[in-house]
């Protein structure tokens, strides 16, 4: 990987990256508010639960699939791939949020990217958004994004359960359950099983796809209807 | 950049209790009387309160305007985030509403509560207005910020407070004068619509002035 590729890898990582993930949970909040979260170990647990019923059967998959679809310029196997990835978002904020972020994040590469030829496929999936053709959910506009500025799968995997963790992370603290050395910990415990998945994941067809979070999910339908919330999900 | 010029967009910021809902549950009959159609959206860091509550004023009681054309966005933690770093969710909800609606003549984005340093991302508001009230106590011009200073237009609210406050208002005229130089101010009381339709003018003046008003027997609601 070249120093080029490294640094886009630091800059999509950063949560500084306009990426709307700042006003996600996860489902962190309704848990928390329901005492199902309360300590550092819990919230570590949550994000490994995550990770494994949710991130590497699912959302990593779709990413995968994306950033192979986007090298080939294959523009009817993104759509095929969000669409599915939408479909199986059973909350619809959650659904909602992932087409809105991802939508932005296109706009944004786009923008950034506006002198590279690889651009096109990002331009054409902009223009069947725009047309309401497809959703553009999060997991694949990130996958053309990693395509278009080269980053390897393996790195763009990492790179997407980094931002996950490190955004529940972030909303941990936030909600006062953990403080931020705390934080830091268990992104530190959370490396190694990170590094692992991503060396280890492959891609794998889209009907192989599966997600199974069913706690995690019946508390963000539950968060849907707070009327006291300072998450969107 | 990315700024989208279709709608103009009007951010309103400002700390927490100083007045933001009220002033668009007053300002915006202002400008639907006078021809202008408005879409709002209210960031809230906590809940989607201050939606419903616009919604209840503007949509049920005065039937202004639709209920779905007032939209709640909860920002987390953050409401400072979502209108300046990263103002991707308000960004995909203006896409949205663009799409749904491109003859709307305006779309007004409503802050939540925040501090003095509150600014609006250029790529979201195309206008910024900043309100403070005189509970805060008559040093609040003087002492400045971002908000105070940068904005478009300060909106000093309350204004019949200020005897119980012990707020001089001549003071603060004094120094908002002084740190916004040409920028202007406006004193208004938003319980009795003191000083409202200033705001509105300022706002048409500014933003809305290649904006043909629909006249009153060709509107729909």
């Amino acid at each position: 990987m070249s120093t080029s590729h490294e640094f886009f890898l630091m800059q999509l990582s950063d949560s500084f990256f306009p990426s709307g993930m700042f006003g996600l949970s996860n489902g962190l909040e309704s848990l928390a508010k329901h005492k199902k979260i309360k300590t550092d170990n819990d919230v570590l647990n949550f994000i490994e639960q995550q990770i494994e019923f949710q991130l590497i059967p699912c959302d990593c998959m779709i990413f995968l699939i994306a950033m192979d679809a986007a090298k080939n310029e294959n523009i009817e196997e993104l759509v095929e791939a969000d669409k599915k990835f939408y479909s199986m978002r059973l909350i619809r904020e959650a659904r909602n949020t992932s087409a809105r972020s991802g939508s932005q994040i296109l706009n944004c590469i786009i923008q950034m990217a506006s002198d590279k030829e690889e651009n096109r496929i990002a331009k054409q999936f902009q223009k069947k958004i725009s047309s309401n053709e497809t959703p553009g959910t999060y997991p694949v506009c990130l996958g053309i994004t990693a395509s278009l500025f080269g980053i390897p799968p393996e790195s763009g995997t990492r790179m997407m359960l980094y931002s996950f963790s490190q955004s529940i992370i972030a909303a941990a603290i936030r909600l006062g359950i953990i403080e931020h050395v705390s934080g830091q910990k268990i992104l530190t415990l959370l490396s190694s099983k990170i590094n692992n998945i991503s060396k280890n994941l492959k891609k794998e067809p889209l009907d192989n796809l599966w997600q199974l979070t069913p706690i995690t999910d019946i508390f963000q339908m539950i968060h849907e209807h707070d009327s006291s919330k300072m998450f969107i999900t | 950049m990315s700024k989208n010029k279709k709608i103009p967009k009007v951010g309103i910021g400002g700390p927490v209790g100083s007045g933001k809902t009220r002033l668009i549950e007053r300002v915006v009959p202002v400008l639907i009387e006078k021809g202008y159609r408005c879409c709002i959206i209210s960031n809230d860091v906590i809940s989607k309160e201050d939606a419903e509550r616009m919604q209840r004023v503007l949509s049920t009681e005065l039937k202004v305007m639709p209920e779905n054309m007032i939209i709640g966005i909860a920002t987390g933690g953050c409401p400072h985030t979502a209108i300046r770093e990263d103002p991707t969710i308000n960004l995909a909800v203006i896409d949205e509403i663009e799409k749904k609606d491109p003859s709307l003549d305006l779309i007004i984005i409503e802050s939540g509560g925040d501090n003095v340093m509150t600014t609006f991302s250029p790529a979201l508001a195309d206008y910024f207005i900043y309100i403070i009230d005189v509970a805060g106590g008559d040093k609040y011009p003087r002492k400045g910020g971002l908000g105070i200073e940068s904005s478009d237009l300060l909106v000093i609210n309350k204004i019949d407070l200020a005897s119980h406050v012990g707020a001089d208002l001549a003071i603060m005229e004094r120094d908002a004068k002084k740190i916004r130089g040409e920028k202007p101010f406006v004193f208004v009381n938003c319980q009795t619509g003191e000083g409202i339709e200033r705001v509105a003018e300022n706002i048409i003046k500014s933003i809305l002035f290649d904006k043909k008003p629909i006249a009153k027997k060709d509107r729909i609601r």
